[in-house]
């Protein structure tokens, strides 16, 4: 009973108004060129996030820990964006480049999302991903599944041009995640908000 | 008391709503926590998802990229964007050793979307665990420290 009284007054907490002025720049730049491999195995840089809105998360298809909760929310945002009639494309970054493989990642795609994006490719490669967006991960040792990572696990929302517009821990609900996407997107969409720079 | 917390819990990422137009240098004494248990109450009250009781299931959470926050005296809580060297803002398990600690630190607050997020700068003391949370509920969870462990440690205690 506690534990519905405590998530009740959480849920309540997380989802108060956000006020309307325009949220401070963060003091480092978030994003940048990539060279990845999608589940198809088309190449992809970041090209691939101009047109539509990305919510973008880095992670690994075998993740037993934070992905497990992530990526379903990422998910279920997503859903609930399109629902509003804002179209956010679903995208995760492998940080398992041994196996999550084109194929690997083209089986996986499916369970996470219908219209999930997943890239992998080189450790170089993937490296210079996460350097881009500032994101750090770990070998951390190997169980009987295989190695586990550590890594960053909050979620990026970027606008059509790929431009970071604000950053979402993955302990938020999807309806906070999605509340506040719209923020931004309506936002854009109504010439509201300009793209939040990050310096 | 369960519910004057949870009042308390409720309101700590409200305070973030008025935007600051820039970020603003403030300095936080306080328990590096793991945000998934703190605010999800999957474990129970806030109260015994800190200090010593909840360490080891902490340790696992940071070590599984669970974001780490920084509750404040004020109750606050700071989601901690990175530590001062580090390159990357989104972290991994920098954070691992750390969890649970008191610490002093000084770092840049943002207030955005509502959430409150600290790049630390500097780690001014670190006052180790002293919140002994454990002497109130045990570990919790229960399973979090294997049972052999636990024997382990006692049989060498005696």
């Amino acid at each position: 009973m506690r534990v519905r009284l405590l998530a009740a007054a959480l849920a309540a907490g997380l989802a108060a108004p956000a006020g309307a002025e325009a949220p401070p720049p963060l003091p480092f730049d978030i994003g940048g060129p990539f060279a990845l491999i999608d589940q198809h195995g088309t190449p992809r840089t970041e090209a691939a996030l101009v047109g539509t809105p990305s919510l973008l998360f880095f992670g690994y298809a075998q993740c037993q820990a934070i992905c497990t909760v992530a990526l379903p929310r990422l998910a279920e945002t997503v859903d609930l964006l399109t629902e509003a009639g804002v179209e956010v494309r679903p995208v995760l970054v492998t940080v398992d480049p041994v196996r999550d493989t084109p194929e690997a990642l083209r089986e996986a795609a499916p369970r996470v999302h219908p219209r999930l994006l997943a890239l992998t490719g080189s450790e170089a490669a993937l490296a210079a991903a996460r350097k881009a967006y500032r994101v750090e991960s770990e070998l951390i040792g190997e169980d009987i599944e295989g190695p586990l990572y550590s890594h960053g696990s909050f979620l990026y929302l970027l606008d059509d041009r790929g431009n970071f517009l604000t950053l979402l821990p993955p302990i938020l609900g999807p309806e906070r995640m999605a509340k506040i996407a719209r923020k931004y997107l309506d936002g854009r969409a109504m010439g509201q908000l300009e793209p939040v720079g990050t310096r | 008391m369960i519910g004057r917390l949870s009042a308390a819990a409720a309101t700590m990422l409200c305070a973030a709503s008025a935007h600051a137009a820039e970020g603003e240098r403030i300095d936080v004494t306080g328990e590096l926590i793991d945000t998934w248990c703190y605010f999800s109450g999957v474990m129970g009250g806030p109260e015994a998802v800190v200090g010593t009781a909840h360490h080891t299931c902490a340790m696992w959470c940071a070590a599984g990229g669970i974001p780490v926050g920084l509750l404040g005296e004020d109750g606050e809580v700071y989601m901690v964007l990175k530590l001062d060297g580090d390159d990357a803002a989104n972290g991994g398990d920098s954070f691992l050793t750390l969890t649970n600690d008191t610490v002093e630190a000084s770092g840049m607050h943002y207030a955005r979307d509502g959430i409150n997020y600290l790049v630390v700068s500097e780690v001014r003391s670190n006052l180790g665990i002293p919140n002994e949370t454990h002497e109130d509920f045990g570990v919790i969870p229960g399973n979090a420290i294997p049972d052999a462990v636990v024997d382990d440690v006692l049989a060498e205690a005696e």
